[in-house]
């Protein structure tokens, strides 16, 4: 009788995980209000490309892909409510999301609870460890190097660095500080302005006295790029500058300002290869006048769906554990190359060394092969 | 020198915003907790108008137009029936200002937008490269107050406009049509308020909620100087200089809070604001 | 004599209360799922919140912004302490008392900023707003140290799991509303409506408004800490957002949407509202906060009082039964030597109009000096200048041998002052009794869990009570009486004060003869047998003429008679001024 009634039990508990014929559900929490809501659109439309390919072909272990998307603010607080009502009440199987660093940091308790994977796709400070976390985008040792060679290179000795006042923005430029150290430069000045604030006049005219040989900004991703770019263009700034934090998308809006702009990025419009070429005009028909420009935080979103796809398909199970085991093994050859987050849940990225032009478009003058993302997270296999 | 102009161009900005409050705080009595929804609401017209493809400076004409009509029928809807009940009329306006915002969002989504600068470039003055939409605003800061100046001193709707802020129990005795004052006063608060977001939004980034960071600010300067558009004028200059000088040499975080917490100190020290010797 | 029903029974209710509460939030978290319980703990802690809002702005007047800053302050001070400190239990305790001590310095120091002597209720909002926006900054201005925009995260927490800070959460609000519960339906509890309705009666009552004020928004914002700290732990996550004004604002909506003055209101509504939000914020986050928007601005104009309040408009639940009277020994009081009043050179001037002119007066206990003269010769200045020491008044006003200068209204009263003024100034928000009771505040501190079923007055005061038939009407709301009986009832308050000296301003103004007859008996009572001094100030020359064993007259600001009925009724200088031909 008794075993019997533990049988029972044992189905009660059993049957909904084998019962799962439904969608597998992936959360998209990202800034569709604040800072980001720049690019928070074109990280939307990655991800919706990825998830509507995936399907057609026959989706993931004959099930379909299905998409819900959180606005998190581009915030802590509002990350909270996100990553909650995504992992508690919307069950997602997986996070894939491109989110501020403050987002990012705010969710990930709920991730360790709810053990829920969570493939970061955007580029940040480093060093954020989490068993759940992986992220397939650049932190500042695949894509800070590049920028200040190419500043000493053409004589910079003097430096002045501007960015947002949270872990991102201090990260950045606190490692940006360490190489142009390292390598012989100085740093006349570091000032920073909350993620949200909008008048940068106060810092523009330090930047003014100063007098440094290049400018490096690390702001926010979005709004905070341009307000600050634009106020220094209405200044007359016009000294070389740097910006560790922008994307083509964003560089369009800015308009004029936006000329002259080094970047360093894993992604630009203009690679050429077939895997981008293909991408390209995908994402042209599926979208049409609609499309936001793809850029360096929306396209490791589409790498990140398939990625997971492989993971999935390789786990045999969108179950956590197996899924985060399979992870680092599986590897997706997109519009950026071949991706594969085995450097302690990062990636080694082909980066490229970019300034922006008149029309808006990125022109490159260097390219690095599979940069190696350092020692992120040493405590994680 | 930067700084010089620093702080005229802060001060001509931050007179510019607390404007139509100002007015509406002089003549009503209360505070229109609104006005940073109908800044945001002036500087989506910034944004309308490069949409439509029209020239920048037509946002500003239209801008005022906007303000103007929504502000007549907040006036009628919402501030008449809370008269004699100023705490609750903060609140109303409040919310009021929840719900521009929420309909700001409706038709113009919540992500950020950017405004065309209405004149690009820097100037250069005094030896330095200063940005010339800053040096505009000290020159629209001034034509603004000497409008307002003149339409408060010389016109009938100042005249009775300045009876009303005298003594409104006397005026209404007089034979005032003191409604139709507080009407045409709260209409044109709002209308400069729309003005005011224009010639913000090249300066910073819409988005619907930009106009809440203003609101403080701006009324904190408005208790000031109560119904003087003078002191406001000193106010904004002491306190903006306060603001420039405090970002430069501790925090610009800091500087931030310089307008709120001297302007409070203020009027702790006399509390019914200085414009009265 | 035994009490009829001990004060306990009132307390049944609430106790009840906190028990069925503290069994449904223990019950509960098995029946929710993850989501709901993560919500509804956030939900719980700020419905707390929103009592203590209420608590501010619903009883005592004073609309907050402020308590969301409290709250994030405390909730920072726990945060800073794990992350940077560590999460030993010693340290927890270090933590907890941080969150509670602070926000208490900072909401005494607002306090003090925002009350003082003379202050508006706009001021003390502005400051309630200004406080959050220094917060915040303060916030971001500590860039790494208080994680700026970042917030702090992934601090180690309480060793409770979902469940047990759910559980936490809903205790906390069981017990934030049941004190408050207890606490407003004390004695003095009804101190906070006073405040409210008629700071100035309080003032004159020697009672001190802006005192309750800043303690109870010191209290309130250390509550508001204890709610951080909870909120700290149970969400892991501390950002700016959390201590900013538009945070403040939406207590504010919940507690206005609610109902103010009803405790339960706010709180469920902060529960429904937040909840909701959370569920819809994905589907339909723009329609909602606008049908929130614009239900608040409706709410205020149409419906102040709110959903609950609305509900007990409608309810109409059986009323309290009224308190018996007691009638109390007069303290037998030592008659000192010399006058009780002494008034020497007062000169009071308003910019180039001068309204008193060298004033000397003096009065002894058992007079009853009126006070006539025409309009505009400065009684009500005379008066005003007699019972509020802050008067910029020139010259030696002495009370018992005590000089006056500079003491707030409420120190005169400590010195046997009472004045009535002319508008009957009562506390309309309150029950005749509760009005009776609070007069008695500054002799008797009122319990702040009891609600007494009897009340004590002394002989005089009981006296008016009867003689004039509020007797009857003990129970009802203050604000439902006649003029007539409005003014009687101001009569009683000032005289369950105990007062030495009474200042009436026309005390029989809008009075039926019966009424000013009985009025006049009482007085003259007073002065005879109680050893008090009546100055009144009246324009019925009949009333003053029977009862008066003084007469003081005065005109364009200077005392031009003084003597007894007879030399002042017959006198020509009298009839004079009276006609207006004594000018110049």
């Amino acid at each position: 009788m008794k075993a019997s009634r533990l049988a029972l039990l044992a189905c009660l508990f059993a049957a909904p995980a084998v019962a799962a014929d439904g969608p597998i559900v992936i959360g998209v929490p990202v800034g569709l209000s604040g800072a980001n809501s720049v690019v928070a659109p074109s990280v939307v439309q990655e991800a919706q490309l990825a998830v509507d390919e995936i399907n057609a072909a026959g989706g993931v272990l004959g099930r379909k892909l299905a998409l819900e998307v959180a606005d998190d603010a581009s915030g802590a607080a509002g990350a909270q409510k996100a990553f909650d009502s995504l992992i508690y009440q919307k069950k997602v199987d997986v996070l894939i999301s491109m989110e501020t660093s403050a987002a990012r940091n705010a969710g990930l308790p709920a991730v360790g609870k709810g053990k829920t994977p969570y493939i970061y796709t955007s580029f940040y400070e480093g060093h954020s460890c989490n068993k759940y976390l992986y992220v397939d985008a650049w932190v500042p040792e695949q894509q800070v190097p590049p920028i200040v060679d190419n500043f000493k290179a053409k004589g910079a000795k003097t430096y002045f660095l501007i960015g947002s006042d949270y872990a991102f923005g201090r990260g950045m430029l606190g490692f940006t500080r360490g190489y142009v150290e390292k390598t012989g430069g100085k740093v006349l000045g570091e000032e920073y302005l909350p993620m949200d604030g909008a008048d940068w006049t106060p810092i523009i005219s330090k930047l003014k006295e100063a007098k440094p040989d290049a400018l490096v900004t690390s702001t926010a991703g979005g709004a905070p790029n341009v307000t600050l770019t634009k106020q220094m263009r209405a200044a007359g700034i016009d000294i070389p500058y740097a910006n560790l934090a922008v994307d083509e998308g964003t560089a369009k809006s800015m308009g004029p300002d936006a000329t002259g702009i080094y970047l360093s990025a894993s992604y630009v419009t203009g690679i050429d290869s077939p895997e981008n070429k293909k991408f390209l005009e995908a994402a042209q028909k599926r979208f049409g006048a609609e499309l936001k420009t793809p850029n360096d935080l929306s396209v490791p979103e589409y790498e990140a769906v398939y990625l997971y796809k492989a993971a999935v398909e390789k786990a045999g199970t969108t179950e956590a554990s197996k899924v985060i085991e399979a992870l680092p093994t599986v590897s997706f050859t997109g519009p950026r190359g071949a991706i594969q987050m085995t450097k302690q849940h990062h990636a080694p990225l082909t980066m490229y060394l970019g300034q922006v032009q008149a029309d808006g478009s990125v022109k490159v003058a260097a390219k690095f092969d599979n940069v190696d993302p350092g020692e992120q997270c040493p405590n994680l296999k | 020198m930067l700084l010089a102009l620093d702080i005229l161009s802060t001060a001509a900005i931050l007179f510019l915003v607390a404007l139509g409050l100002l007015a509406i705080f002089g003549v009503l009595k209360i505070i229109n907790f609104a006005h940073g929804a109908w800044l945001t609401v002036g500087a989506y017209c910034a944004v309308l108008a490069a949409r439509l493809g029209l020239n920048p400076w037509a946002a500003v004409p239209l801008a005022f137009v906007v303000g103007l009509t929504l502000g007549g029928l907040a006036e009628i809807l919402i501030i008449r029936p809370l008269y004699r009940r100023p705490l609750d009329a903060i609140l109303a306006t409040w919310g009021l200002g929840i719900v521009v915002g929420q309909l700001i969002t409706l038709v113009f989504g919540r992500d950020v937008q950017f405004a065309p600068a209405l004149l690009p470039g820097a100037w250069r003055i005094g030896g330095v490269e200063y940005s010339a939409y800053r040096l505009f605003a000290i020159f629209a800061a001034l034509l603004a107050g000497a409008l307002y100046a003149l339409m408060f001193e010389t016109t009938r709707l100042g005249l009775l406009a300045r009876a009303v802020i005298m003594n409104e129990t006397l005026a209404r005795a007089l034979g005032i049509d003191t409604a139709r004052v507080r009407l045409f006063t709260f209409m044109l608060g709002t209308g400069l308020a729309g003005v005011a977001g224009v010639l913000l939004s090249p300066l910073t980034s819409v988005d619907p909620n930009m106009g809440v960071a203003w609101l403080i600010g701006a009324f904190m300067l408005a208790m000031v100087a109560d119904a003087s558009y003078v002191a406001l004028g000193l106010a904004s200059l002491a306190f903006g200089a306060v603001q420039v000088l405090v970002s430069a040499y501790v925090s610009p975080v800091l500087g931030g809070v310089a307008v709120a917490v001297l302007a409070a100190l203020a009027l702790r020290l006399r509390p019914r604001g200085f414009a009265r010797g | 004599m035994a009490e009829a029903h001990s004060p306990l029974t009132g307390l049944r209710a609430p106790a009840l209360f906190a028990l069925i509460g503290a069994a449904a939030v223990a019950a509960a978290p098995p029946f929710l799922d993850a989501f709901a319980s993560n919500v509804l703990t956030r939900s719980m802690l700020y419905a707390a919140l929103a009592v203590t809002v209420d608590l501010l702005w619903g009883y005592t007047g004073v609309l907050t912004f402020a308590q969301g800053a409290f709250f994030g302050v405390g909730a920072y001070a726990t945060a800073l302490m794990l992350t940077h400190l560590g999460a030993t239990p010693a340290l927890f305790v270090a933590a907890l008392a941080l969150a509670i001590v602070l926000p208490a310095a900072l909401g005494a120091l607002v306090g003090w900023i925002s009350f003082y002597h003379g202050s508006t209720p706009l001021f003390a909002s502005v400051i309630s707003l200004v406080f959050p926006i220094v917060a915040t900054q303060l916030v971001y201005s500590g860039g790494a140290w208080t994680g700026s925009s970042s917030g702090l995260v992934g601090y180690d927490v309480l060793p409770l799991e979902g469940e047990g800070f759910f559980r936490l959460a809903g205790l906390l609000l069981v017990a934030v509303l049941v004190a408050a519960w207890v606490f407003v339906r004390s004695d003095a509890g009804k101190l906070l409506i006073a405040v409210r309705d008629n700071e100035a009666r309080c003032a004159y009552l020697g009672l001190d408004p802006k005192r309750i004020q800043i303690a109870l928004t010191a209290i309130l914002a250390a509550v508001a800490g204890l709610i951080g700290f909870v909120f700290a732990n149970a969400s892991s996550v501390v950002a700016p957002e959390n201590v900013g004004f538009v945070f403040g604002t939406e207590i504010v909506i919940w507690v206005a949407l609610g109902g103010r003055a009803t405790l339960f209101g706010p709180a469920f509504a902060a529960i429904g509202i937040d909840y909701l939000s959370a569920q819809l914020s994905g589907d339909l986050p723009f329609l909602w906060q606008l049908v929130l928007g614009s239900l608040f601005v409706v709410t205020i104009i149409v419906a102040p009082e709110g959903a609950a309040g609305l509900a007990r408009r409608l309810w109409r639940g059986g009323t309290a039964a009224p308190p018996r009277l007691l009638s109390l020994e007069a303290a037998p009081r030592e008659t000192k030597a010399g006058p009780l009043l002494a008034v020497r050179g007062l000169s009071r001037g308003f910019g180039a109009l001068t309204v008193l002119r060298e004033i000397d007066l003096s009065v002894k206990s058992g007079e009853l000096l009126s006070l006539v003269g025409p309009n505009g010769a400065g009684k009500t200045t005379l008066m005003r200048c007699l019972s509020d020491g802050r008067e910029p008044f020139r010259g030696e006003i002495a009370m018992g041998g005590q000089d006056i200068a500079g003491r707030p209204p409420n120190r005169v009263a400590a010195l046997g002052v009472g004045r009535k003024f002319q508008v009957a100034s009562i506390f309309e928000g309150l029950s005749v009794a509760d009005c009776l009771r609070l007069a008695r505040a500054s002799h008797e501190t009122p319990s702040a869990w009891r609600a007494s079923a009897a009340l004590a007055l002394p002989a005089p005061c009981v006296e008016v009570v009867k003689l004039t038939g509020l007797i009857d009407q003990l129970g009802a709301p203050a604000r439902l009486l006649s003029h007539g009986l409005k003014q009687a009832l101001e009569l009683a308050m000032v005289l369950a004060l105990e007062p030495q000296l009474v200042l009436l301003d026309e005390p029989t103004a809008g009075l039926t003869k019966g009424e000013r007859t009985l009025i006049g008996e009482v007085l003259v009572k007073l002065t005879a047998g109680q050893g008090c001094a009546v100055v009144l100030v009246e324009h019925d020359f009949d009333f003053v003429r029977e009862i008066s064993s003084r007469i003081v007259v005065l005109h364009q600001g200077r005392l031009v008679m003084d003597g007894t009925v007879e030399d002042v009724a017959n006198s020509a200088l009298v009839r004079e001024i009276y006609s207006g031909g004594g000018h110049g």
